[in-house]
């Protein structure tokens, strides 16, 4: 895979997203075509995720879009690991769409930020993963070299 | 050495390539190459690009991957800096990509994404040499416009200058204000005209974007939902995965359809709008 594929996409959807994201949508920094950080918001009024804003990290390897970005939810100061069933309190995200196999070339950027606005806005269950102190104790490795098992595909 | 034994030489070096013998075609089409061309003035055409591809594809016969490179990159910068390529030259880039492109697609080569490019690249340059052209064209169009504007009016002066009576004198200045209001006018209309070509840059459609690549399409293939992509990519995926990108249903290389109609409609506007390519 020749690597111009992911840069010009990558240019592309810069591009795109320099004319305008939908609502609750912010890139806050592109600077090259390996991370890019984007702000997300859930616009309704789940009181879960009410007034808060969360932090994406996006990192794209030379396949992108052929292979899926390596996307978690960074916490600093004013921007939490938002709280739900499939997000580990390390920001660490289990979605399939993510993943090896759930992962398609037509998605983008903003789709997966779409996505995982819609995931927080459909949750209604004030925790986190099953196994989550363990995991985030003793996970090394990355995210997108984790095996997830996609046990309750209703949340 | 003259050109004329370079070309027999040449010749005789295709004579043996097609009959296989790619070392004695490879011999030829070096000796055809004056030696020290790089320093010295010959005779010969050592500045002839296609001694070079021709070498480079009876070395490429001979698996001599290293020298096939080197005769390919040769054979670039002796095209590149050619100046005032003739248009036909861009027409040939474009062929020889085009022609690339077929052997890559037929072979289901992985390199096809990155010949896709190149099509697009020559596409590019393509129209960007037409545009200069006709921007250049209709530039001494408005400077001919104005000097027979200007030739015109200085007939109409000439019948008038006989007499020095005032009245003729107003009737020179009237003809010499109308004249001279018709050329502004006229500088004006041309003027427009760039402005609003300058302007007109949106980005491109999306029917003529892949969604894999976001680029125009060359060789836009179907899937059985009746979704197409660009032929390198979805085959790019399907080797990963296949999956059809948006039903996740099965999905092989052998399902795809070439879209012609969506290809010819891709061609068109990529012609007229080669800045498409890096929108």
């Amino acid at each position: 895979m020749p690597v111009q594929f992911a840069a010009k996409r990558l240019g592309k959807e810069l591009n795109k997203i320099q004319n305008g994201l939908p609502p609750g949508i912010e890139l806050i920094s592109a600077d090259n075509l390996e991370e890019w950080l984007l702000d997300i918001r859930v616009l309704d009024n789940n009181p879960l995720y009410l007034n808060d804003t969360y932090r994406l990290k996006f990192r794209f390897g030379q396949s992108y879009p052929i292979e899926p970005p390596e996307v978690v939810f960074v916490k600093q100061a004013d921007r939490p690991i938002p709280i739900h069933p499939h997000i580990y309190s390390n920001g660490i995200i289990c979605l399939d769409l993510l993943g090896q196999q759930g992962w398609s070339p037509v998605q983008s950027v903003e789709s997966v930020c779409m996505s995982l606005q819609s995931m927080l806005t459909g949750n209604t269950k004030n925790e986190r993963p099953p196994g989550d102190e363990e995991f985030v104790r003793a996970n090394k490795q990355r995210p997108k070299d984790i095996e997830f098992y996609y046990h309750d595909n209703t949340v | 050495m003259s050109g004329q034994s370079s070309l027999a030489l040449k010749e005789e070096g295709n004579r043996h390539f097609q009959k296989g013998d790619y070392v004695a075609a490879e011999a030829l089409y070096t000796k055809a190459q004056p030696p020290f061309f790089k320093t010295h003035r010959i005779l010969a055409d050592p500045t002839n690009p296609l001694l070079y591809t021709n070498r480079a594809m009876a070395r490429l016969k001979m698996s001599r991957w290293d020298s096939v490179i080197e005769d390919c990159e040769e054979c670039l910068r002796l095209s590149s800096s050619t100046t005032h390529l003739p248009l036909k030259n861009y027409d040939q880039a474009v062929a020889y990509a085009l022609e690339a492109h077929k052997i890559c697609a037929d072979t289901h080569d992985k390199s096809l994404a990155a010949v896709t490019s190149q099509v697009l690249k020559c596409k590019k340059e393509r129209w960007e040499h037409r545009e200069k052209l006709r921007k250049r064209e209709e530039q001494e169009l408005e400077g001919e416009v104005v000097e027979m504007l200007r030739r015109e009016m200085d007939g109409l002066l000439k019948t008038t200058s006989s007499s020095g009576e005032d009245e003729d004198e107003e009737g020179r200045k009237e003809t010499e204000k109308m004249y001279e209001e018709k050329i502004e006018r006229i500088r004006a209309v041309f003027e427009r005209a760039r402005d609003k070509e300058n302007q007109r840059r949106p980005n491109p459609p999306d029917w003529a974007i892949d969604d894999i690549s976001f680029q125009v399409m060359v060789d836009p293939v179907m899937t059985k939902t009746g979704k197409s992509y660009e032929r390198a990519s979805i085959e790019e995926h399907l080797r990963r995965s296949e999956t059809d990108p948006l039903t996740r249903t099965p999905l092989t290389i052998k399902d795809l359809l070439p879209n012609i109609d969506l290809k010819h409609a891709c061609e068109e506007f990529l012609n007229e709008n080669g800045w498409a390519v890096d929108w």
